[in-house]
């Protein structure tokens, strides 16, 4: 299945038999239609919105190896550190589709946005995005253009934030140790 | 082996669609009807007794008859998703069973599968087939609950003792494999946490042949039985494309006549070499998705059966992977080797790594398709995890199948979407 | 440390804690059992107190309260193995007024905590509320923004069962506890002392 033909298409990435479509985010809902239409993928079937935030630090040590796998047989290579790609921007929406027939295909579109750049909705295209486009905005603080109801959907009404960004803290309380008083 | 086959000739459901606009998930009151004196705002609030978990429904009632539902999630989000973020790999597994409480099995199963795809490791077979035994059981005791809490809450209160005996017989084999009735994180990078104990054939067995007679047993009390079918059959109506539209997947969709099972339309593990029936009916009603998931326990039982036969001449054979840079090297080896002691270190104090990359994994739990979208950024953490719960989707269907319904069918169609809201809320 | 225990018949440490003497029938009473012993006679326990106290414990119904893994472990309870008909208690109601016992069964998301708080303010006294599970009584394995660390933050507790999920029989025991600590005369939570801090 070739994807060249789905508008504001801007990179096709393959890796562990997964395609990844990165797709301009003013030009999502044509693409979105593009595939539905035209490639037969009928179904959203998730939508998950990432924070890349210090992405790539310095400490994270990186794995000795390649996605296809390791070479058991290759000599300790420990010290090297290898830090991961950079990503272009901070949040990555990701819209994982499905195919209901045979084989299953299924692809995963995917938009760059910087914080507070907002991306179009895709209730129009596939009525289940209402809720999904609902947690991004809650949870990640992605604004979603042309959602009809964009309220929060897990968090109250009135919280301040949005928790799974990497700059929220991930909050509790320390806990106590009999020992020390 | 999968062919979909194309949905036999029938009459269509309703016409068109039914999925409320603007807004899919919110059915809004006519304004014809608005502001009249028979409009009536109810609150189902998180906590009622035909509960699935604290859902809250804000239902608005014309006499009797459902004209306005809103449903308000949130009350058990308990941030898993950042919480498996400051963890290591082995510790985020622990989390993953309690998202879909029901169905934890498949949580962990989703999970470690989704670790492994990053890590390119190749599992023993032996450990493939257990998962598989373990997930179909659970797959029953998450049916099994389903069935005796629905028939509950319509009234067919014997039923909640029945199934619910079959399925203490399901958590005695869980606590036999694992030493524990639910949560019991026998899944491990790589395949098993520890063997298979000896013992746990012969009780397989035994239950395997009990159990086709409880499934008779439940269908002798409901599947004819004309008070269930006035409550059942006709109401929470669905259509195909209305189905496929909102996302729904598993037996809600299976019901609306579309003939999707990701065990044999998109396989993981071994379920392409095992024979099982996948029931799919074709009217989209309450009735139908209680009948797919009674038919998909009988299913079960045959998947379990032909598990078991592998297992049985799999004795011996390793549980667990031999990568000694993601498994723990067996306790012997630490006694002689230098390189064992200083891996099982690394491993339990940062974690083993895992490979840069992003992946999708979906497997079938008894609700639909449970996904799990991990991103690695190459260290001893997930940089991200997301589950995609089937019970979402469903939630997102109720305004689609209450619609024009009785309040006292309310409680029937909800039920028989089977929500579990720890994973709705996360 | 010997402390003499003026032997009275009528002590909760000669009728024995039931859940001990299943297993070792010829214990002697425990530093529990002689403590609220101690406690009966310095709170000057009527017949009439002791006899109410020892009906309230024998139809103390729970109000249907699940909130998560816990809530699972709860409802079998009711199934046949671990009966809790035996003990009265099988009748869950859903209307809070009704209700004698909360049994809070999992997480309590910040967002439920209101709910929590309206539903036990509705409950009439008196009123006992068991923490079941390590979410409930302190939080559990989710030390994060969205948990409330221990139900006991909004609400006084009276027992709190650890596990997660507990058994069935850990549930068991933490009920029967209960009934041992009301049919002793011990104030229910509220009447103590309030909430955590």
């Amino acid at each position: 299945m070739t994807f060249e033909g789905v508008p504001g298409l801007v990179e096709t990435r393959e890796a562990l038999g997964e395609t990844t479509l990165v797709v301009d985010p003013p030009r999502l809902v044509e693409a979105c239609t593009h595939l539905r239409d035209e490639h037969g993928f009928d179904m959203l079937v998730d939508l998950a919105a990432t924070d890349y935030l210090g992405w790539g630090s310095p400490g994270v040590s990186g794995y000795i190896g390649t996605a296809a796998g390791r070479n058991l047989n290759r000599p300790m290579t420990q010290g090297f550190q290898a830090l991961p790609a950079p990503k272009p921007k901070r949040f990555a929406v990701n819209y994982h589709l499905l195919a209901v027939r045979q084989g299953a295909p299924r692809v995963r579109v995917q938009a760059w946005l910087e914080d507070g750049e907002p991306v179009p909705s895709v209730i129009s295209v596939w009525p289940a995005a209402d809720w999904f486009e609902r947690e991004a905005w809650d949870l990640m603080g992605i604004p979603i253009q042309g959602h009809p109801n964009l309220e929060r959907l897990i968090m109250d009404e009135d919280w301040e934030g949005h928790p799974l960004r990497k700059d929220y803290p991930l909050g509790g309380e320390p806990v106590r140790f009999s020992g020390e008083e | 082996m999968a062919v979909a086959r194309p949905p036999a000739k029938q009459d269509p459901i309703y016409e068109g669609t039914r999925i409320p606009s603007p807004v899919p998930t919110v059915l809004a009151v006519d304004p014809a009807i608005r502001g009249t004196d028979d409009l009536l705002t109810v609150n189902f609030g998180p906590n009622h007794p035909s509960t699935h978990g604290v859902l809250r429904l804000v239902v608005d009632l014309d006499g009797e008859i459902v004209v306005g539902i809103n449903a308000k999630v949130g009350y058990v989000h308990t941030g898993f998703e950042k919480n498996m973020e400051q963890k290591s790999w082995w510790k985020a597994i622990t989390y993953a069973p309690r998202i879909d409480y029901l169905a934890y099995q498949n949580n962990e199963l989703v999970f470690v599968l989704a670790i492994e795809k990053l890590l390119g490791l190749e599992i023993p077979a032996k450990a493939t087939w257990m998962r598989m035994l373990l997930s179909e059981l659970n797959r029953i005791h998450s049916h099994l609950v389903w069935l005796g809490t629905a028939a509950l809450e319509l009234g067919a209160i014997s039923m909640f003792w029945y199934t619910f005996r079959e399925r203490e017989m399901v958590l005695d084999l869980s606590e036999l494999v694992a030493g524990y009735r639910m949560h019991t994180r026998y899944f491990q990078t790589g395949g098993l946490a520890e063997d298979i104990p000896p013992g746990f054939y012969p009780e397989c067995r035994k239950f395997v042949e009990w159990m086709p007679k409880a499934i008779s047993d439940y269908d002798g009390l409901l599947a004819k039985n004309e008070i269930w079918e006035e409550r059942t059959r006709g109401l929470g109506l669905l259509n195909r494309a209305d189905a496929i539209a909102l996302g729904q997947t598993g037996p809600v969709l299976r019901a609306s006549g579309v003939d999707w099972d990701l065990r044999r339309d998109d396989p993981y593990c071994f379920y392409d070499r095992v024979h099982f029936d996948v029931p799919v009916l074709t009217h989209g009603d309450t009735y139908d998705r209680y009948r797919v998931r009674v038919e998909e326990m009988r299913a079960s039982v045959e998947i379990i059966d032909q598990c078991l036969d592998r297992l049985e001449r799999m004795d011996g054979d390793p549980w667990i992977s031999d990568d000694r840079k993601v498994v723990l090297p067996p306790r012997e080896e630490l006694h002689t080797s230098m390189e064992s002691l200083i891996h099982h270190f690394k491993i339990v104090t940062e974690g083993y790594r895992v490979p840069e990359g992003e992946v999708y994994v979906a497997v079938e739990s008894p609700r639909g398709e449970l996904g799990c979208y991990v991103v690695s950024d190459g260290g001893a953490r997930p940089w991200r995890v997301k589950f995609r719960a089937p019970s979402f989707a469903a939630l997102e269907a109720t305004a689609t199948t209450v619609q024009k319904q009785y309040i006292a069918d309310l409680i029937a169609i909800v039920g028989s979407l089977d929500t579990v809201m720890g994973e709705v809320d996360r | 440390m010997a402390v003499e225990r003026p032997k009275s018949p009528s002590r909760l440490a000669d009728f024995g804690l039931k859940s001990e003497r299943v297993l070792w029938p010829d214990k002697g009473p425990s530093e529990f059992e002689q403590e609220l012993g101690d406690i009966e006679q310095q709170l000057g326990l009527t017949t009439l107190e002791k006899a109410i106290a020892w009906s309230q414990t024998k139809s103390m119904w729970p109000d249907t309260f699940g909130l998560a893994c816990c809530a699972i472990e709860m409802m079998s309870i009711v199934s046949s193995r671990y009966d809790i008909a035996r003990f009265g208690m099988e009748a869950f109601r859903s209307s809070p007024r009704q209700a004698d016992l909360l049994i809070i069964s999992g997480r309590v998301a910040q967002k439920m905590a209101a709910p929590i708080q309206q539903i036990y303010d509705q409950m009439l006294e008196p009123k006992w509320v068991i923490a079941m599970g390590a979410c409930a009584s302190s939080g559990g394995m989710f030390n994060n923004y969205a948990v409330l660390q221990s139900v006991d933050k909004i609400i006084p507790v009276d027992v709190y069962v650890p596990g997660c999920p507990p058994r069935p029989e850990g549930l068991m025991e933490g009920i029967i506890r209960l009934h041992e600590r009301v049919q002793s005369g011990i104030p229910a939570a509220y009447e103590i002392g309030g909430v955590a801090k």
